[in-house]
């Protein structure tokens, strides 16, 4: 297994996608539900490739090999939070009960001519942020998402709300065209909503520590802050499982320094910021984490649960010796 | 997809230098001085320069700031006005709100 996870084609295809958002919003989020088990058997027999990376996922984080069930739950929580998606988009909020965290903090740093930067990550549901603005249609929302990684997916979801599909900046879009629109929006007072634990391409990345050991975030999601000088805050929207939703608003920064030269530092620190209060919210629910490749280590071949652990030079490697 | 125009390949017109200097000055550049931007090499990516998308963010708003226009995110023309100093600097010309 060489294939590289960026390479990784979308699973199920197309037709199973539409079937089963076809079902869930017709026979309602119940029926779809039960749809959920044999989806996950399939992806765990058929995507060997992410199968291992959530067995080595829980061994990294807990320290032993995970059970069977455990890494079924893993996969089912992920098909529950795709399907979720479908409902969030399609503006059926109704069913689902979210739990607000630190919004009050958010609103603090709203303002009408100049908007906040919301870094969330590949976990739980970052959809449940459209919940938040249920019944306050001044607050303006865009969200940073790569179209090309999941296009039936994204094609699907948008299709059952378009104008949520103006509110994307896409994120297949060359750098610096991404980084304009986002500053346009800003400048509006915009919520712009970027997922900050994934390097693109060969942009630059900081190192932090990350569950004991050395990860790489891309630099720029930590150095937009201050360059437009807006606010940062962490938003996470953790799926507990059935209708059940915890979204949580950090401030992580405020009055980052606009000046090249202390940039780096800040960048760092930032970053590390993120990682840690990341590390935090996973640990509390690792079922969540929806990073389907060897996170640690982006460019390797992936995690072959036959490699004797003395050969590998990750964390749990190293906590064992 | 630069066509010719009336300057040599390699010296840079008043304005190009002008835009170079904009360009060490706005993003700390201190591997190539401004006079040595080749006119027509590619700002981005693989090159001399090598800027990414920050510096392309921080360039805008010095551009803003310097010549009293927005660069826009949804240009059709970006590929081609980021391509080059030349380029850029002919887009600033017909754009500029400043004198």
């Amino acid at each position: 297994m060489s294939e590289h996870w960026r390479e990784r084609k979308e699973g199920g295809g197309r037709f199973a996608i539409s079937l089963i958002l076809a079902i869930g919003l017709r026979c309602g989020r119940g029926v779809a539900r039960l749809c959920l088990y044999p989806i996950t058997l399939y992806f765990y027999f058929r995507r060997p490739y992410e199968r291992r990376v959530s067995y080595a996922f829980f061994a990294r984080i807990e320290g032993r090999r995970p059970s069977l069930w455990r890494v079924l739950q893993h996969i089912h929580r992920f098909a529950g939070t795709l399907l979720d998606r479908a409902f969030l988009l399609a503006e059926r909020y109704a069913r689902f009960e979210v739990q607000m965290h630190g919004l009050d903090a958010l609103i603090e740093r709203m303002r009408p001519d100049r908007g906040v930067l919301l870094l969330g990550a590949h976990v739980g549901s970052f959809e449940v942020l459209r919940v938040a603005t249920i019944g306050h249609p001044e607050v303006k929302l865009r969200v940073v998402l790569d179209t090309q990684k999941t296009p039936a997916l994204t094609e699907l979801l948008h299709s059952l709300n378009p104008q949520i599909g103006l509110g994307v900046i896409d994120a297949s879009r060359p750098g610096s065209e991404i980084v304009l629109a986002m500053s346009e929006a800003l400048a509006e007072g915009t919520l712009v909503t970027l997922l900050a634990d994934r390097v693109r391409g060969d942009e630059q990345t900081v190192a932090v520590e990350f569950f004991g050991a050395p990860a790489l975030l891309p630099v720029a999601p930590f150095a937009l802050g201050g360059i437009l000088d807006v606010p940062v805050v962490l938003c996470l929207g953790m799926y507990r499982g059935g209708n059940r939703y915890d979204l949580h608003f950090e401030p992580l920064a405020d009055g980052l320094p606009r000046a090249r030269k202390e940039r780096d530092g800040a960048v760092r620190a930032l970053a590390q910021a993120y990682a840690s209060r990341l590390e935090h919210h996973v640990r509390l629910d690792p079922c969540n984490w929806f990073n389907w490749h060897d996170f640690w280590n982006p460019q390797g071949r992936g995690v072959d649960r036959h490699q004797p652990a003395a050969e590998r030079s990750d964390a749990v490697a190293r906590d064992a010796a | 997809m630069q066509t010719a125009t009336s300057s040599s390949p390699g010296a840079q017109s008043p304005a190009e230098s002008e835009l170079a200097q904009l360009i060490v000055d706005s993003l700390n550049i201190d591997w190539i001085k401004a006079e040595a931007i080749a006119p027509d090499g590619p700002l981005f990516g693989a090159g001399d320069l090598g800027l990414d998308s920050i510096d392309a963010l921080e360039l805008a708003l010095a551009v803003s700031k310097r010549y009293g226009f927005q660069l826009r995110s949804d240009n059709p023309d970006n590929k081609q006005i980021f391509g080059s100093l030349r380029a850029l600097a002919a887009h600033i010309e017909t754009h500029r709100a400043t004198r």
